[in-house]
């Protein structure tokens, strides 16, 4: 019997093939031992660029380093980009496009408001993500998923790490007042800034702590005079804040001419690190900062100093801040987890991050199983202008708090407990 | 003599053609890619609802991100607070609060304003829409809603399981294609052909008696309606509202959809819309260029193509008859400048 190429079979076999493509998925049967790809979906472009720069670098510099010691189980480390425009609907898109070719395992999230996006959408689409900025409790707390993993510190040990530290060395100042973003990391931390405070300075002086109600700012005003003269008029001693990126640098160079930093005794800032002091230098007011990587507290660390030489060697700036080692921490525990694993499905790298120990640019890691969350030290410097320094400021103090002892216990599915502080 | 019948058969073909094409689309495309077409399928209607006022009765709005994110806030807030409303429910409450801040809104802005001050009133509006959104505890304030379920629709017989996104990706488009030729039939009824006779001359229309501000403010409501339902379709797709949605960007992408496109074509926003999500897709590694690629070819277009996209090709087609002699008309009936 002759087999005839007829038109008709053409078509039928074309149709045939056609709606047999979304079943063959040629990509996992050619990824067994091509590169593992891992997507990074942060903001890189608009206002908080400046802080997807860092995660870019910090990824890069984490798969360098992994692809330099032989990659993971012999496979090597590649990243994908997408931009988040720091906006849950354009980080959804980037998160669902990238799970669709094939890009599982993600990272990068830095807004508290896209990670909490993000459980329930890669609950149903089957991914992963490593945030390492995002700061808010709800996050393993309330709306803890198990497809959402935070790398970096819990906004408690970092909120309630400050207020002790701060407490023990200045126990004098009781009287506290906060300028505050309004939206939900703002909110986080001034919830645990103020049950803090509230247990903690009775608990050293015998004495209560004055807090002012807070005074919320808008996201991305230009213009916080009124707010500044509202602090003004406060009765306080120290201020609290965690206005961040370039609204902080509006805020503190705007508060500078009304005198806002010689009124009060402490500056107490939640995260902006090397941010405002950068932008201000001679007329940095002297504040404390919390900080997610201070290098000169991880020196002699091999990952640190390497993290360091090679973010200055890259970018030529002195001062990489910390969301930098988040990432570059989210690239080692995907690192540990998939070695661990001995596979790179969602399931079992979900489940190899769980309880994982991996070494970062400030240490030994933990992740709890229980939460997601991980356990790292907590790090704090004092930042004041200095007329000697190059740059016109200077690190006089640090600390770095072990971070077993400032993290709250693991309450998944429940809101956080502000009495156990 | 305009045949109708024909016009209409023609325009019900491109819906159809245009409804097969999505809808082979996942055949071919990851499921990420079948995402970004379900946003485009919403933001073609999307551009149709705005054009419906800038090309059908001249008015120019600077705010229709506030009838979307009003829509999609609106199915946010019963899919998760009232879950036991059935899905269509939700759609309905989406479309009307949409109908609803059009009409106060449009009330008071076309009493007030017309021109580049209606304009910038729907801008001030829509900026309004975004305040109320942010600093609003029950809407999630800054964080917006998230993990909003997709429907399964019981039809007491049978059920529809719309929870997989490709299923509700078919939803999407079954339901932009039905109301994209609603929208036609309108803009060609009577009604629509009346608000169009406004745009060409309100003075001239008002005398023949007709009552110019009702009917405007009939097109806005309407315009209103259908871009919320845009915005109460998207929801369960995206599973997530955040006050972006309300942001003056968005109120831009439609004018963007049809200035690409071709603001005299009805058709035009969905070719803009369909550009516009390739050039995103294509410029998706090259963070910051997608903005500069769409500024630039928009530029392009309002310098070369005055007519958009779709004026710019069917006006060389017609060029191209002339010159073969074919006295044939356009088929496609549209064709003719609805300007």
């Amino acid at each position: 019997m002759t087999y005839r190429i007829s038109r008709r079979n053409l078509v039928k076999g074309a149709a045939a093939a056609g709606l047999a493509m979304p079943f063959i998925n040629l990509r996992t049967a050619a990824a067994q031992d091509g590169p593992i790809t891992i997507g990074i979906v942060t903001p890189l472009s608009g206002p908080v660029q400046l802080i997807g720069n860092f995660v870019r670098q910090g990824a890069e510099i984490g798969v360098a380093h992994i692809n330099a010691n032989g990659g993971i189980n012999g496979r090597q480390l590649a990243l994908e980009f997408r931009d988040s425009k720091a906006n849950p609907n354009d980080a959804s898109v980037a998160a669902r496009e990238l799970i669709g070719s094939g890009v599982n395992l993600q990272l990068g999230t830095i807004s508290s408001a896209v990670a909490l996006a993000m459980g329930p959408l890669l609950e149903s689409e089957g991914g992963v993500v490593l945030t390492s900025g995002a700061g808010t409790e709800k996050l393993n707390h309330e709306n803890y998923n198990a497809h959402v993993f935070r790398v970096g510190d819990s906004p408690v040990s970092r909120n309630a790490g400050l207020v002790r530290h701060i407490v023990q060395s200045r126990p004098e100042i009781r009287k506290w007042g906060g300028i505050i973003p309004d939206h939900e990391y703002g909110r986080t931390t001034w919830k645990i800034f103020d049950a803090a405070m509230r247990k903690i300075v009775p608990e050293l002086t015998g004495e209560e702590a004055q807090i002012a109600d807070p005074i919320l700012v808008p996201y991305g005003s230009g213009d916080y005079r009124n707010y500044i003269t509202q602090a003004m008029r406060l009765d306080v001693e120290g201020i609290y804040t965690s206005v961040y990126g370039g609204d902080a640098v509006t805020l503190y160079q705007q508060a500078k001419p009304f005198g806002l930093f010689d009124k009060i005794d402490v500056l107490l800032d939640s995260a902006n690190e090397f941010l405002v002091a950068t932008a201000m230098k001679d007329q940095t007011p002297a504040h404390w900062s919390g900080f997610h990587w201070y290098y000169e507290a991880n020196k002699g660390n091999p990952l640190s100093d390497e993290l360091y030489a090679q973010y200055v060697e890259r970018t030529g700036n002195k001062y990489p801040m910390g969301w930098a080692a988040e990432a570059h921490a989210g690239i080692m525990a995907y690192a540990g987890a998939i070695a661990k694993a001995g596979s790179t499905e969602t399931g079992d790298v979900i489940a190899a991050l769980k309880g994982l120990e991996f070494d970062s640019a400030t240490g030994k890691r933990r992740i709890r199983a229980e939460d997601n969350q991980a356990v790292k030290n907590a790090e704090l410097a004092f930042i004041e202008p200095s007329a000697s320094a190059p740059d016109g400021f200077a690190v006089t103090d640090y600390v770095s708090l072990d971070g077993e002892k400032v993290i709250e216990p693991a309450t998944p599915g429940q809101p956080l407990d502000t009495t156990i502080l | 003599m305009i045949d109708y019948r024909r016009r209409m058969r023609a325009n019900l073909a491109i819906a159809v053609i245009g409804l097969v094409l999505f809808a082979v689309f996942p055949l071919v495309a990851n499921s990420g890619l079948v995402f970004l077409a379900g946003l485009v399928a919403v933001n073609i209607v999307f551009g149709l609802s705005w054009n419906l006022l800038f090309s059908g009765v001249g008015l120019l709005s600077f705010g229709h991100a506030m009838f979307f994110a009003g829509g999609a806030y609106a199915m946010a807030v019963v899919s998760l607070r009232l879950p036991d409303l059935p899905f269509a429910g939700g759609l309905l409450l989406g479309a009307m609060t949409g109908g609803i801040i059009a009409l106060v809104f449009g009330y008071i802005a076309l009493r007030r304003a017309s021109g580049v001050y209606f304009a910038v009133l729907t801008l001030a509006f829509s900026e309004l829409v975004h305040i109320v959104i942010t600093k609003t505890t029950f809407l999630g304030r800054n964080d917006g809603l998230v993990g909003i379920p997709r429907p399964v629709i019981n039809l007491g017989v049978a059920s529809i399981d719309l929870t997989s996104a490709l299923a509700y990706y078919y939803f999407i488009i079954v339901a932009m294609a039905v109301v994209a030729f609603a929208l036609w039939s309108f803009q060609n009824s009577p009604a629509g052909r009346l608000i169009q006779a406004i745009r060409q001359d309100p003075v001239r229309t008002a005398f023949l008696g007709t009552d110019v501000r009702s009917w405007q403010l009939t097109a806005f409501v309407l315009s209103g309606t259908i871009a919320a339902f845009c915005g109460a379709v998207m929801v369960p797709f995206a599973q997530i509202a955040s006050p972006e949605i309300a942001y003056w960007t968005v109120s831009t992408e439609p004018i963007l959809f049809t200035l690409l496109g071709g603001a005299g074509h009805f058709w035009g926003p969905a070719v803009g819309a369909i550009l516009f999500g390739a050039i995103d897709y294509a410029t998706r590694a090259l963070y910051g260029l997608s903005e500069i690629t769409v500024g630039m070819l928009l530029l392009g277009v309002v310098l070369l193509m005055p007519g958009g996209l779709l004026g710019f090709l069917l006006s060389r087609r017609t060029a191209a008859r002339r010159l073969t002699g074919s006295g044939k008309r356009v088929p496609m009936a549209n064709a003719e400048k609805a300007t």
